[in-house]
């Protein structure tokens, strides 16, 4: 006899769909996914390649994180941006980081890049698009740089600049005037930066910081915040309540106690 | 979200962490309890509270102390607060189902779920999850529930860093009681826990009753 | 000189879209007694065209503020009138303030319940009506011939979006009035009466303690209790209970007391026997 139900041991579970169909039926309205209305880049540079990211994560109209990741780790040599459903960036790459750390533990080889986008673009794919997960793809391989943009269907592009998200084309913009072959990592560095920043002050959706990740041969620099146009000022006054403002109708306390490892209990009769 | 109504807010302080939410139980309009748990302990120093469809906090808050434990079986230590933040990530993220043979349909519990705790060394942890999984870290407050609007705006001003323990339960609890004034699905009173690293002080507070 | 008078024959721009049966009741010997116009959608069908604003699936959907509770009874002494204070626009509290009981003029009462503004304009204009009645007549307007001024006002709106549950209550000659009137163009009378979300609670309350023969502390009371017992369990309503008394004088402000000082009162008092 089974006395506890096995957890699954992994993949998407569909036991609610039947109850949820009911219930959207009877007027329920879906929650609200927190999305990733979003501006990212990429760009190609002399040595490497820069990516970049805004840090605002939205829920409908409300910022639900005004200082969120959206720069994901991969694998030591590549990073990934994600725009779209947040936990869909979020589980995607983690997915895919971890599939791709098993590869490279089992060939022996740093993972190619387009080791990784041949993975993301198939398991997108798959899900025909239900899975809103927008990515912008940067890595140094044994080719040079690499950079790829995935859609949500699993179409890819190799572009020596990419915009993706609802700033992309404010982001784009700034890449159509400003991008040069062969430029400085400080010249990409910098028109990152504008590109994002035009993606933070004429796109809703985007906000807050700039990330930038600066990918070259054997180095990642990870710039988190690396400029911060959104200082939000110093607040005036103090809203600290004063103690016993608030009226209490019951207290529980539980302290805690230390447990100290002691002697062996004593079995002696 | 809106069927059964809610409002959980979780701040940080001065090396301590308070989570807060309304105790109403209702269908729609009607209210019929005015003391349903929604906040729950995991460990000592973690709790976790779920608002959402009522059903799925029951259902939820089972399966987590069922993961919790068997942890706790398997590992001979408890969860940390960080390392239980992923679990009900994963947990929630595993019921994201999107298949080609279905229309475009979610599956997820409808719970959002609220995590506060201190971390081993003392630190304060909170965070907030959407119903799919996908964790929105902050380092002053986190809220969720039919009340998230007025809440987000009572927190912005009425949140500072570092309060002891006594002045962020004032913090909180004035926060969850005007939020939960503006808002017609959640209420009834509240209640708070605030966890420090020698204990939890649990109070419950006087609110409006309409 | 003689005064100009002329823009009495102007008739209201919307006239034109009028019903007759809206401007038929008002077919007296003055022209101008026909204020009661309210522009419609410039549009060939406004029924249709406001249906299709408040559908579910409209886009930019016209909300109103709804829920609430009110009632009013009839007794030996009079009629009590007691209602909540919330208005709220979905599940936001827009309000904890508001003043749902419209006094029309010293001896009308008018309760809302449905859409705030239409209780408002249309109760507003009930009053004028009454003003002008009792100008031609010497005499106040009963209340029957009050409400059914209002609902005959109403009903010419029937089906393009008018939302309102009213109670008209007063004191005329043959003693205190009540009526409901609704936005549908029904017109009911009777002893007791509520209206809004909370209705159902009020009404578990006040047929438990109801009595003709109450006493006006009594009656007040229980009306006041009623209202908070269904801001307890509804939602939708809440904030203060206002409480009127109507009497042969005219009616009187009794009380505004805020239902979270209602709860704790309560709470420490003996329920009452109910059988």
């Amino acid at each position: 006899m089974t006395l506890a139900e096995p957890l699954p041991t992994g993949g998407f579970s569909f036991d609610n769909v039947a109850r949820n169909a009911m219930l959207a039926a009877r007027g329920a309205k879906p929650p609200k996914a927190t999305s990733t209305g979003t501006t990212i880049v990429g760009v190609i540079f002399k040595d490497g390649v820069v990516l970049g990211a805004d840090t605002r994560a939205t829920a409908g109209p409300i910022v639900a994180d005004k200082n969120c990741e959206k720069i994901h780790y991969l694998a030591p040599n590549m990073y990934c941006c994600g725009a779209g459903t947040a936990a869909d960036t979020e589980f995607t790459t983690a997915l895919i980081s971890s599939k791709l750390e098993l590869h490279s533990l089992q060939t022996g080889r740093q993972s190619r890049v387009v080791t990784a986008m041949t993975m993301l673009k198939q398991m997108l794919f798959r899900y025909q698009g239900h899975i809103g997960a927008a990515l912008v793809l940067g890595g140094y391989d044994v080719n040079g740089p690499q950079l790829y943009t995935i859609a949500p269907h699993g179409s890819t592009d190799k572009l020596p600049f990419v915009t993706m998200g609802s700033g992309s084309l404010a982001a784009m913009a700034v890449f159509e005037a400003k991008w040069r072959a062969n430029m400085t990592r400080d010249e990409a560095v910098a028109i990152v930066n504008d590109a994002i920043e035009a993606g933070i002050f004429n796109d809703l959706g985007s906000g807050s910081n700039v990330d930038v990740c600066v990918i070259t041969k054997d180095n990642v620099e990870y710039l988190r915040n690396y400029n911060r146009p959104n200082e939000r000022g110093v607040k005036e006054q103090s809203y600290r309540f004063p103690r016993g403002t608030t009226t209490v109708m019951s207290r529980k306390v539980i302290n805690f106690v230390d447990v100290i490892e002691g002697d062996a209990m004593d079995v002696t009769a | 979200m809106e069927y059964n109504g809610s409002a959980i807010i979780a701040m940080t302080g001065k090396n301590c962490v308070a989570i807060a939410a309304d105790r109403r139980f209702g269908v729609q309009a009607l209210t019929l309890g005015m003391d349903f748990q929604k906040i729950f302990r995991v460990t000592d120093r973690t709790y976790i509270g779920l608002s959402g469809l009522a059903t799925d906090v029951t259902t939820l808050n089972e399966r987590f102390r069922y993961k919790v434990n068997m942890y706790r079986l398997n590992e001979e230590r408890e969860i940390g607060t960080k390392t239980f933040a992923h679990m009900v990530s994963s947990s929630q993220y595993e019921k994201r189902q999107a298949i080609p043979e279905f229309p475009w349909r979610f599956g997820p519990y409808f719970v959002e779920p609220v995590i506060a705790g201190l971390e081993k060394d003392n630190t304060p942890f909170i965070c907030s999850m959407d119903t799919i999984g996908c964790i929105n870290y902050a380092k002053d407050f986190v809220v969720a529930g039919t009340a998230t609007e007025q809440l987000y705006g009572v927190c912005e001003s009425f949140w500072e860093p570092d309060l002891e323990p006594e002045d962020l339960f004032e913090t909180i609890s004035q926060a969850l009681l005007n939020a939960m004034d503006r808002d017609a699905l959640s209420g009834w009173g509240g209640i708070v826990h605030v966890i420090t690293p020698t204990g939890v002080i649990t109070r419950t507070l006087k609110g409006r009753m309409d | 000189m003689p005064l100009d008078l002329s823009f009495l024959d102007l008739k209201p721009a919307a006239a034109r879209f009028m019903p007759a049966s809206v401007l038929a009741p008002l077919d007296g010997p003055l022209e101008h007694d026909a204020i009661a116009t309210f522009d419609l959608a410039p549009v060939s069908n406004p029924t249709e065209f406001i249906h299709n604003q408040m559908s579910k699936d409209a886009e930019h959907r016209i909300h109103m503020a709804k829920g609430t509770t009110t009632l009013a009874f009839k007794f030996a002494k009079g009629v009590v009138v007691a209602v909540d204070s919330r208005a709220t626009m979905g599940p936001y509290i827009g309000s904890s303030n508001v003043k749902k009981v419209i006094e029309i003029n010293p001896f009308l009462l008018g309760t809302m319940a449905g859409s705030a503004a239409d209780c408002q304009y249309w109760e507003r204009v009930l009053g004028t009506r009454a003003r002008l009645y009792e100008l031609r007549n010497k005499e106040r307007i009963s209340v029957a011939a009050a409400s059914k001024l209002l609902c005959n006002m109403v009903y010419g709106y029937k089906g393009m979006g008018l939302s309102m549950g009213t109670m008209v209550t007063g004191w005329d000659k043959k003693g205190p009035g009540l009526y409901y009137v609704d936005s549908d163009g029904q017109r009911l009378t009777n002893h007791l009466f509520s209206v809004g979300s909370g209705s159902t609670y009020a009404y578990g309350v006040l047929d438990a303690g109801y009595d003709y023969d109450l006493s006006v502390a009594d009656a007040i009371d229980l009306a006041r209790r009623s209202i908070f017992h269904a801001t307890y369990r509804d939602a939708y309503s809440g904030g203060s209970v206002n409480v009127y008394h109507v009497k042969e004088g005219g009616w009187e402000f009794i009380s505004k007391t805020d239902v979270f000082d209602l709860h704790y009162e309560y709470q420490d008092q003996p329920r009452p026997a109910l059988v």
